[in-house]
């Protein structure tokens, strides 16, 4: 492992003893050469001081950070080897762009030519050539996030850690350079931590996702794990949508399990958790996952709402007393339902994940 | 469709059973230990760390304290509450306690007058839109750069006894027992012109920052625009005006100047201390009187900094928020503009008193133009000028520079005592200068070796923690570098500089054959030159001398003879100051050896020379020199500079200094690369405060000077005891005109050199 955190915990203390937030409380996590892992979570979840620790402007209360297998806990930033790329670009308002990317060749000391061919180099990368000598007030938001990150590049730092750096950007522009910034993280193969609070975001760019809550980690996985494996409410909650259906184990037989919900008795084929019979459990249907037809489904239920959204159609139905949202994203299916109109729904049992009840409790 | 078989469960979910409210096992003490730790990681910091601390306890906290404690103690050393007691008896009892209440009078009105002339202005210049606004802005300021009692000299050639307008004019004859304007009234009436800048500062900062968009939301309620301003407009403001107001009491209880001018017949805290110096040489009736004013400011002061600022709804340290409301009464409008005006044109009037009355002849008597006072000030005075403005300069890059160095400490750092760093930097501008001189006179009179010994103690500490590899290294280094310093100081002074001298060459040889450093070597050589050029002034010096006593006494005789002993203040600082600096020189020097024996050697060379500096001669007896008055000079004007970098640093972003640090600058690296040209405008603007301030204090140094320092505005003091109305007012014309002199070239530079970036921000003088 390249990276590894081992019980890191953060607890900031408000002056005078008075009180104590943990902030980050026993992460574990390991992360390779090469990797981009994302942090995601809501605000205050502790992504942004987990990032902040393995930068080494904060630093942990507990636990071990490590790097190249050199444990890195109390090394100031200014020796760690890694760049940052932070929310607010953090560019020096009174260097020009050329001297900003410098600025870490400079303080290495490293002879002008050698500078100046890097600098080259990498504005070349972020596509800024010939932009050197503008201050970074006269660029565009676009602008001053590609000089943000050919600064942290241009380092070949051993860790890149970017800190939202893509939120104050509006949406098209966002689009754009996160394909960027995975181009350029890929053909540099630079090892990576990125935080957001975007899920769109981190599934687009990671090669895993560890999602945080209240200082914990929730779950790790590559995108199509946490999308289709989310092992928690929460995490099901946070990436994508999910109906979470209440439902009663009847038998299970390895990753098969006849679950009676709803009213009606289903069997599912990818079940990960081992439950004991009569076990309470809580399904997560995605709304996608619901086809939602005039007859033929299994549930029978009621449209209480219908949203046409354009490249899809979200509808809220009820289902013997259970509110259940459902998307038709289906070109093929002109059919259009009315509110109050009654309809049969049909899940896609293959990808329904079923947690125990104490996982899903919220 | 993917096969679900093809993903891992790899997720984990990896949290302990631990509960969230855990207590962890660190302590409080466990804690700081770390936090010293983390600072202690970066020697740069924790050095500006321990020298803003020195510096504070030193020059600030000792002084305070030893003033307070000393009017407990009898001249014996033992316990004696005479002077308290002579408050509650009947003989002194009601003098003394006329003395206090009038003081408290007096703060009182100046508060109330100077917040309510400070708020016209403040609501005039950013609401009514008056017809030349900046002048009005920079005339408001005027008082803030004259010193201290140039408007009480101005009143009294105008509305004295035989003042322009009450004797010439109105023709008036006084008489015993009719009101002049001598006493509380008249005293009241200069503070509030003096102080209202203060005042007009605070509010016109407040009122821009205050969102138009609260009283344009109030006025879609359908509020009545008197109910705006009452139940929105005036709430808000609450804070700054309780804000300044304490302020302002804070200030006249201080004030010196202008009581000795024009109190007249009445007397208040800071003259009767002044007077116990001065007049009866009583230092423990002076220290007695200093705790009963020093107990109000603080209560005052306190009360503004962490009661009154908590409750601000408007954050003072952002940007004005764009638009402002324009007031569209014309009544309304106009009755503010010509109120402002009309002061305006009172303090023009003022100043251009002070002008003319160091051009007439005899005021009162004979308004004949002449230059004989200019003369008198040009030759007898001339030394006094050039020691003000040459020790006001010197001081000035520290005290910024200083100043700027605690608001980054305050504003980024985390550290326990920050809060006490934070305050107490405050505390030498808030506290009256009488205290302040007093405590100086206790503490640096006399040869004070149990200071040297802990201020020693504490750097060497640090010295062989940084320097030094191990438990081993550390050891040797302190005992060896300690006690061959302290044999060094049992020789003659000249010798000793020689010899330090010399150990700087042996340091800088150390580095030249560890590793050609060159910047080591040249340094080490040139700290060694400026250690021994202390003998050499006086051979600088002298043909100087020589050379101005040869001239015709007159202006240049003098000017010329000042300069050979600013040479010597240049090379020959006491000792006992310089050892603190040429230790920290020491550090970065000996940081740079790598080799573990050129380190063990550099280390104690290093740690030898300071030692023996600290304990040479007469440490920290510095009464009578010229570093004394600079150091009290900086006490004065450092809070000005602390507070224009708090709010500098505050408007920038923090993770700008973050991204340097991770690019590979650490502490130092980058507050000279990126922090220090963020703040330039706040630290020229430290600059301009602290010159000002220097140029003009009088209550802080009255005590320091010595025959061979003078200070201008003592000399205005003692110019005006023997009745030179007319020199005191050529002398204030003077240095008003220096310290406008100042701030245009400093306008200028600025100017020059932001080239377009936001300019001084002059609104936290």
């Amino acid at each position: 492992m390249y990276l590894t955190l081992e019980n890191v915990t953060k607890v900031f203390h408000s002056r005078g003893n008075v009180g104590e937030v943990v902030a980050v409380q026993n992460v574990n996590l390991e992360i390779q050469k090469g990797e981009l892992v994302t942090l995601l979570g809501p605000s205050g979840c502790g992504k942004t001081t987990t990032l902040r620790m393995i930068a080494g402007f904060e630093f942990p209360s507990s636990g071990r950070i490590v790097l190249d297998e050199q444990e890195i806990n109390s090394l100031p930033p200014h020796k760690r080897n890694m760049s940052m790329v932070f929310q607010s670009y953090a560019l020096f308002p009174h260097l020009t762009v050329f001297e900003n990317v410098a600025y870490g060749l400079n303080v290495q000391r490293l002879s002008k030519n050698v500078i100046a061919e890097r600098v080259g180099r990498v504005l070349d990368l972020v596509h800024l050539r010939g932009y050197g000598d503008r201050a970074p007030g006269q660029l565009s938001g676009g602008q001053q996030q590609r000089v943000a990150l050919a600064r942290a590049l241009v380092m070949e730092p051993k860790v890149l850690l970017m800190d939202e750096p893509l939120s104050n950007l509006d949406a098209k522009l966002r689009e754009e350079m996160r394909a960027e910034i995975r181009r350029i993280q890929k053909e540099l193969n630079i090892t990576s931590v990125y935080v957001t609070h975007d899920q769109i975001e981190a599934m687009t760019l990671s090669d895993r996702i560890v999602v945080m809550n209240e200082g914990l980690i929730e779950q790790v996985g590559t995108p199509v794990e946490i999308y289709r494996f989310p092992n928690s409410r929460f995490v099901a909650n946070f990436i994508g949508r999910a109906n979470f259906i209440d439902g009663v184990i009847l038998a299970q037989q390895n990753s098969n399990a006849t679950i009676k919900s709803l009213g009606e008795t289903i069997t599912l084929s990818n079940v990960k958790h081992q439950f004991r019979e009569g076990e309470s459990a809580t399904l997560i249907v995605r709304p996608e996952m619901i086809q939602i037809r005039k007859s033929g489904g299994l549930y029978r239920g009621t449209i209480r709402q219908a949203v046409y959204l354009g490249d899809m159609i979200e509808y809220t139905v009820d289902v013997g007393g259970v509110t259940i949202l459902g998307t038709e994203t289906d070109p093929h299916v002109t059919e259009l339902f009315a509110e109050g109109e009654n309809v049969t729904l049909e899940f896609a049992q293959d990808h329904i994940q079923v947690l125990p009840e104490g996982k899903s409790a919220e | 469709m993917c096969r679900p078989e093809l993903y891992m469960w790899r997720s984990m979910k990896t949290t302990s059973a631990l509960p969230k409210s855990s207590k962890f096992p660190d302590t409080g003490v466990q804690r700081r230990f770390q936090e010293f730790l983390l600072i202690f990681r970066d020697p740069v910091l924790f050095m500006s760390l321990l020298f803003s601390g020195i510096f504070i306890f030193v020059f600030i906290l000792l002084p305070i304290l030893r003033t307070v404690s000393g009017g407990f103690f009898s001249k014996e050393g033992g316990l004696d509450l005479t002077y308290f007691a002579r408050y509650f008896d009947s003989i002194y009892g009601p003098v003394l306690r006329q003395a206090f209440v009038d003081t408290m009078v007096m703060g009182l009105l100046t508060a109330f007058f100077g917040t309510l002339i400070g708020f016209i202005f403040a609501y005039a210049t950013v609401r009514c839109n008056p017809p030349a606004k900046n002048l009005l802005h920079w005339l408001a300021l005027l008082p803030t750069v004259s010193p201290p009692f140039a408007l009480a000299l101005s009143v009294i050639l105008l509305f004295g006894r035989s003042g322009l307008i009450t004797k010439k004019v109105l023709g008036i004859n006084f008489v015993s027992g009719m009101n002049d304007i001598y006493g509380l009234d008249g005293l009241v009436l200069v503070q509030t012109i003096t102080f209202f800048s203060v005042a007009y500062l605070i509010l016109r900062a407040m009122l821009e920052r205050l969102s138009p968009a609260l009283e344009e939301a109030a006025a879609s309620l359908r509020a009545s625009r008197f109910h705006i301003f009452r139940t929105v407009t005036l709430p808000l403001l609450i804070p700054g005006i309780a804000g300044s107001f304490l302020l302002l009491f804070v200030e006249s209880l201080a004030d010196l100047g202008n009581p000795l001018f024009i109190a007249g017949n009445r007397t208040v805290l800071s003259a009767q201390i002044f007077l116990a110096v001065i007049g009866e040489y009583d230092y423990q009736k002076a220290s007695a009187l200093s705790l009963v004013l020093i107990i109000p400011t603080l209560v005052l002061f306190m009360v503004q900094r962490y009661y009154v600022n908590r409750r601000s709804y408007i954050s003072v340290t952002g940007k004005p928020s764009g638009a402002q409301i324009t007031e569209k009464d014309p009544i309304i409008r106009w009755a503010f503009n010509i109120t402002a005006y009309l002061i305006c044109a009172f303090v023009i009037l003022l100043y251009a008193t002070i002008v003319y009355g160091s051009f007439s002849f005899t005021w009162g008597v004979d308004f004949t133009p002449t230059l004989r006072h200019w003369t008198m000030v040009l030759t007898r005075g001339v030394e006094a000028i050039l020691d003000t403005t040459f020790l006001s300069v010197l001081a000035t890059p520290f005290a910024a520079f200083l100043g700027m160095v605690i608001a980054w400490l305050v504003v980024r750092k985390n550290f326990s005592g920050k809060e006490i760093l934070d305050f107490s930097s405050n505390l030498g501008g808030a506290i009256p200068g009488t205290i302040l001189g007093i405590g100086f006179i206790l503490v640096f009179n006399k040869p004070s070796l149990a200071l040297a010994m802990i201020v020693y103690a504490i750097l060497a500490i640090f010295f062989v923690l940084v320097v030094g590899r191990n438990a081993r290294e550390r050891l040797i280094i302190l005992l060896l570098g300690t006690a061959i310093g302290f044999f060094l100081t049992r020789m003659e002074s000249m010798q000793v500089h020689y010899l330090l001298g010399g150990l700087y060459f042996i340091l800088a040889l150390i580095h030249f054959l560890n590793g050609r450093n060159r910047a080591g070597v040249i340094t080490a050589l040139l700290l060694g030159v400026y250690v021994m050029s202390a003998n050499w002034a006086n051979a600088f010096a002298k043909p100087i001398a020589d050379f101005s006593r040869s001239l015709e006494r007159g202006f240049w005789s003098n000017a010329i003879f000042q300069f050979s002993d600013h040479i010597k203040v240049l090379l020959q600082p006491p000792p006992s100051l310089l050892a603190i600096f040429l230790l920290f020189a020491g550090i970065l020097l000996v940081q740079r050896l790598q080799q573990p024996l050129a380190r063990l050697l550099g280390g104690i060379v290093a740690l030898i020379i300071p030692c023996t500096m600290s304990f040479m001669e007469m440490p920290f007896a510095l009464i009578g020199g010229a570093y004394i008055i600079m150091a009290a000079f900086i006490v004065r004007s450092l809070p000005a500079s602390v507070r224009a970098g708090v709010a500098s640093l505050q408007q920038i972003d923090p993770s700008i200094e973050e991204a340097s640090n991770i690019l590979g600058g650490d502490a130092q690296y980058t507050f000279r690369k990126v922090t220090l040209p963020l703040i330039l405008p706040a630290l020229l603007a430290g600059l301009i405060f602290s010159f000002t301030r220097h140029m003009t204090s009088l209550s802080a140094i009255v005590f320091l000077i010595s025959a061979k320092w003078r200070i201008v505005t003592a000399s205005i003091l003692s110019e005006w005891e023997q009745g030179g109305v007319s020199i005191a007012a050529a002398y204030s014309t003077l240095i008003i005109a220096f310290v406008l002199i100042a701030i245009a070239i400093l306008n200028i530079v600025t100017i020059r050199l932001l080239r377009g970036r936001e300019g001084v921000d002059l609104s936290q003088l």
